[in-house]
């Protein structure tokens, strides 16, 4: 009768780790299988547009990071990391010369390029499963004062991919300071606030690696 | 035969071995005071049936596939507690009451019922077979023995089933019953496992309390569901991924779409005739439709120009198979299809691009993309939108003689011979069907 009760203790601890399967092993895998599909969407508009947009994977990385900061549930954070992989993807809909118009663009082309927000969020409506992440990708670039309601991951992603813009063509400080200026009006403030915050909390860990290892080495 | 007459006999075989199997087992022998037990597990093994799961098969379907369910593991565990007989029993009538109601729900002919009531009778009298010797109250429920019998139980019960499931589904779509073998039972050890400690649990609980015991098991078989319906997710992940490219392709170039379908389709047809395994042959397809991804990065002046492409411009389109292998160079789990499309203008003389590779260099795969590319190329398509711009389409004779002409230059010699068969028997179906 011992072995019995072994038996049914070894059946209940499989299905514990059968939960444990159901509910948070496969829903991660799934979602990084979704991420490593989708990186093939973001790198497509990379080659398409000679490397001017895209940089899918960081980006992806660091807002997942600062919406974990907002108190973020785990089932948006992972919404809004899909949606940076599709943000720019309507830009296959816009013709190449205006892509890669080396020229300061046109009111008109500049109005064209505006339309990639909502063509980006047309074709992700159009694949199977995804649409909880069309209206992140719609309002990737939603102004604070405009639609002070939207998602706070679209908030997110509108501040970050304005940060990581001026950050790479200037340096980080003119970004930083660009998004304190528009905190309330340009972006939204919470999203500003968390994300000034992890980026001077991963300089302030880079210098202390840095640091440690040349400790280390002395 | 057409596909309707073969159900039609398929659906009427199956139904009459299943009513013979009912007659045989005869009513179960109920004892008045297991009755209200027995309800309540018909109503729970119902409730189970009902919670369905759609398992994709193919690329293509957008809304097409297996539906699932994973009342299995309570049927095996009624079985060996209360018979076998009643097994069957179950099995039958939360088939058939499960069916009707989705039928009604999902708009689904009562043809397939029928025909999914008798895979259940006969995959549990199959089962029949391990429960007759085994009498679950005199070795004990929780020993060596019944669990060994319950592995049994389940390993029979889904061989049987996942056979007539795929002969049906081989039957219904007209495909080989080894491919859909091959998709079907990869996951059958996967399923046997994780149905095996949820099975053992519930055959304990009924032995123990009965009905009421089953609850008890409620939550486990919430989290086995949720795991085969991840599960599932991920297999229609995989095709969602390769259609929404497809798809995506097909936007940004319109006249590529057909030619895409097409080139897929043919692909896959001479890569079964060659003899290659279902998976790869899926893959070949899966490759063919994406082949001409690299063209979406690519300038559309350029790709829709009119008149003769300049050396410079030549160039650049000759960059769209590398670019597309590059677009998924991220995507681990499309690895194997991004040699093939690198590949798909590369020839057997050496004179392709981008590497220039030669005869065998060049793997079978995209020999074959590239010989069923270059045939819908020359055929120039079906609708005048549809037509590449600055090429005037051959009919299909000359763009059979051309494929002829370029065997073992341009063209595979085995490949472009295993196509040209393959034109043929499509072009006389065709002849036969606009005649009928």
């Amino acid at each position: 009768m011992q072995g019995a009760w072994w038996a049914l203790g070894i059946a209940v601890a499989s299905i514990a780790a059968l939960a444990y399967y159901a509910f948070v092993v496969l829903p991660a895998r799934i979602h990084r299988w979704r991420c490593e599909g989708l990186r093939a969407f973001a790198r497509l508009i990379e080659l398409r547009t000679q490397g001017r947009y895209g940089k899918a994977e960081p980006m992806a990385e660091l807002a997942s990071a600062v919406a974990q900061r907002l108190g973020v549930p785990l089932h948006e954070r992972r919404r809004m990391e899909l949606a940076v992989y599709l943000r720019d993807i309507g830009m296959v809909a816009i013709p190449y010369p205006v892509l890669n118009k080396r020229t300061p663009l046109t009111p008109a082309e500049r109005e064209l390029i505006s339309r990639h927000a909502e063509i980006s969020a047309s074709i992700t409506e159009q694949i199977p499963g995804l649409w909880q992440v069309a209206p992140i990708v719609r309002l990737h670039h939603v102004v604070y004062s405009e639609q002070p309601d939207a998602p706070l991951t679209a908030h997110i992603l509108s501040a970050l991919e304005d940060w990581l813009r001026i950050a790479e063509c200037a340096d980080a400080d003119t970004a930083a300071s660009v998004l304190k200026q528009g905190a309330g009006t340009r972006y939204h403030p919470l999203a500003t606030q968390a994300i000034l915050s992890e980026v001077h909390q991963r300089a302030l860990n880079s210098v202390q690696t840095l640091t440690r290892s040349a400790a280390l080495w002395l | 035969m057409s596909w309707q007459e073969r159900i039609r006999y398929w659906t009427v075989t199956l139904g009459a071995l299943a009513a013979g199997l009912l007659a045989l087992t005869g009513t179960p022998l109920i004892h008045e005071q297991l009755l209200p037990d027995l309800l309540g597990i018909v109503v729970l093994a119902i409730t189970a049936e009902l919670l369905l799961i759609r398992y994709p098969l193919r690329p293509e379907y957008s809304d097409r596939g297996i539906w699932l369910s994973v009342s299995t593991p309570i049927v095996i565990a009624v079985a060996l507690v209360y018979g076998w007989q009643f097994g069957v029993w179950l099995d039958a009538l939360t088939s058939f009451v499960a069916g009707v109601v989705t039928a009604h729900l999902r708009n689904v002919r009562l043809q397939w019922v029928a025909v999914n009531t008798a895979h259940s009778v006969l995959s549990a009298s199959a089962v029949g077979l391990v429960a007759i010797p085994f009498d679950v109250s005199q070795v004990g429920v929780l020993s060596a023995a019944a669990l060994g019998a319950l592995v049994l139980g389940l390993f029979i019960y889904m061989l049987v089933n996942t056979t007539l499931v795929s002969a049906t589904v081989a039957l219904a779509e007209g495909v080989r019953l080894r491919w859909v073998l091959a998709q079907t039972s990869l996951s059958l050890p996967r399923d046997i496992l994780l149905m095996t400690p949820i099975s053992f649990l519930a055959m304990a609980a009924l032995h123990a309390y009965g009905a009421m015991g089953l609850l008890g098991v409620l939550a486990p078989y919430l989290a086995l569901r949720q795991a085969f319906v991840l599960a599932a997710r991920q297999q229609e992940l995989y095709h969602q991924t390769i259609r929404s490219l497809g798809f995506l392709v097909q936007r940004a170039h319109p006249y590529t779409g057909g030619h895409l379908q097409r080139v897929s389709m043919w692909a896959r047809r001479v890569a079964e005739r060659l003899g290659l395994p279902p998976e790869r042959c899926e893959l070949v397809y899966e490759a063919a439709l994406l082949h001409d991804l690299g063209k979406t990065v690519l300038d559309e002046r350029i790709l829709n120009k009119p008149d003769r492409l300049t050396p410079e411009e030549w160039e650049e389109i000759r960059k769209h198979p590398q670019l597309g292998a590059e677009i998924l160079r991220d995507t681990p789990f499309l690895a194997p299809i991004i040699l093939w499309i690198a590949l798909h203008h590369e020839r057997p003389d050496g004179a392709g691009y981008p590497f220039g590779l030669k005869g065998d260099q060049i793997p079978l795969e995209a020999r074959i993309i590239a010989v069923v590319d270059a045939f819908d190329a020359m055929i120039g398509g079906e609708a005048p939108n549809q037509r590449r711009p600055h090429k005037r389409p051959l009919s299909l004779d000359e763009a059979l003689a051309e494929l002829e002409q370029g065997a073992g230059k341009q063209f595979d010699p085995q490949v472009a011979a295993v196509f040209r068969q393959v034109v043929r028997e499509w072009r006389t179906h065709c002849e036969a069907r606009a005649g009928a």
